[in-house]
C-alpha cells in the first residue's frame, strides 16, 4: 500500500485521509458484526466512534478541500468526472454523515424528542451502512481520478 | 509598347519592393518576439514543461494548464512570491521576475509536481 502511495500524486493528507476512511469502512463492517453477535454496547461505541470520527475528517479535509477545488467551479464544470465524482461523493456523504448522526442521537441519546426517534432500527442502520460504503468506494473513486496519474494519461 | 514596357517594369519593381519590405516586417516581427519578455511553461501529464526555465530579468512567465485535471503554481519560497489560484484545462497564470535568483514552486493540489525558474 505504501509503495501504490508512492506513485500517486497526493499529497500526505489525501493519503490519510484515504487510509482512515477505508478504516472507518471496515470498523463500521466489523461493528454490524457485533451487533449480530449480541454485542450491542461495544457495537454502539464502536459506531458511535467512527461516525463522530468521520465528522471530524470531512469538517477539517474534506470540507476545505472541496471549497477550494470544487465548489468554484460547479454547475459549469459538472460534465467532468473531475468534479462530477468529487460533488456525488460530497453530496451523497453528507446524506450518510447525517444519516449516522441521527441514528447516533436517536439511538444512544435521548437528546431527541420522542417522536422525532427511530423504530426501524435495522432498516435505518443497514441501509446507512450501504451508503457508506458507496460514498466509500464513489471517493476512492474520486482520490484515483484526482491523485492517479497513470490511469488516465494519455 | 514603350508605355506597356514601362508599367510591367514599374509592377516588377513593385512587387520586388514589396517583397523586399515583407521580408524585412516579417524579420521585425520575428525580433520583436524574441525580444518579448514573456515565456511559458506548460502543465501537462502531471508536470510542468520545462522543468527549470532560465529566463533574464524582467521577464513574465506564463503558467497554462494543459492538463485535463485542475492545478496550480506556488512558490516553494517562504514568505511565498507567487501563488496562482486553482488552474483548470487551458486555464493561465503570469508571474514577473523583477530579481534575479532560483525560484522553486510546486502545485500545492500535487506536491510531488515540482519546477524552478532561474532568473538572471
Amino acid at each position: 500500500m505504501i509503495a501504490a502511495f508512492l506513485e500517486t500524486a497526493a499529497p500526505r493528507g489525501a493519503n490519510v485521509v484515504l487510509v482512515l476512511e477505508m478504516a472507518m469502512g471496515i470498523g463500521l463492517l466489523l461493528g454490524a458484526w457485533l451487533a449480530r453477535k449480541g454485542r450491542f454496547r461495544q457495537h454502539a461505541w464502536c459506531q458511535s466512534t467512527i461516525v463522530l470520527l468521520n465528522f471530524a475528517v470531512v469538517a477539517v479535509m474534506m470540507v476545505p478541500s472541496f471549497r477550494v477545488h470544487v465548489l468554484p467551479r460547479i454547475p459549469a464544470k459538472l460534465g467532468k468526472a473531475y468534479y462530477a465524482l468529487a460533488t456525488t461523493h460530497g453530496a451523497l456523504g453528507t446524506v450518510t454523515e447525517l444519516a449516522g448522526l441521527y441514528i447516533l442521537l436517536s439511538a444512544g441519546t435521548k437528546v431527541l424528542p420522542e417522536k422525532l426517534r427511530i423504530t426501524k432500527y435495522k432498516v435505518w442502520m443497514r441501509s446507512v451502512l450501504a451508503l457508506w460504503w458507496v460514498v466509500l468506494l464513489l471517493g476512492m473513486a474520486t482520490y484515483t481520478r484526482w491523485y492517479v496519474p497513470h490511469l488516465f494519461r494519455k | 509598347m514603350r508605355r506597356s514596357v514601362f508599367i510591367a517594369g514599374l509592377a516588377a519593381a513593385l512587387v520586388m519592393g514589396m517583397g523586399i519590405f515583407g521580408t524585412g516586417r516579417k524579420g521585425s516581427v520575428t525580433r520583436a518576439q524574441q525580444n518579448t519578455s514573456t515565456m511559458e511553461v506548460k502543465i501537462d501529464n502531471f508536470s510542468f514543461g520545462p522543468v527549470a526555465l532560465t529566463v533574464p530579468v524582467g521577464t513574465t512567465v506564463t503558467w497554462t494548464n494543459r492538463d485535463d485535471i485542475p492545478h496550480n503554481t506556488v512558490s516553494t519560497d517562504d514568505p511565498k512570491i507567487f501563488k496562482s489560484k486553482v488552474l483548470d484545462t487551458d486555464e493561465k497564470f503570469s508571474f514577473t521576475f523583477n530579481k534575479p535568483g532560483t525560484y522553486p514552486y510546486f502545485c500545492s493540489i500535487h506536491p510531488k509536481m515540482t519546477g524552478k525558474i532561474i532568473v538572471q
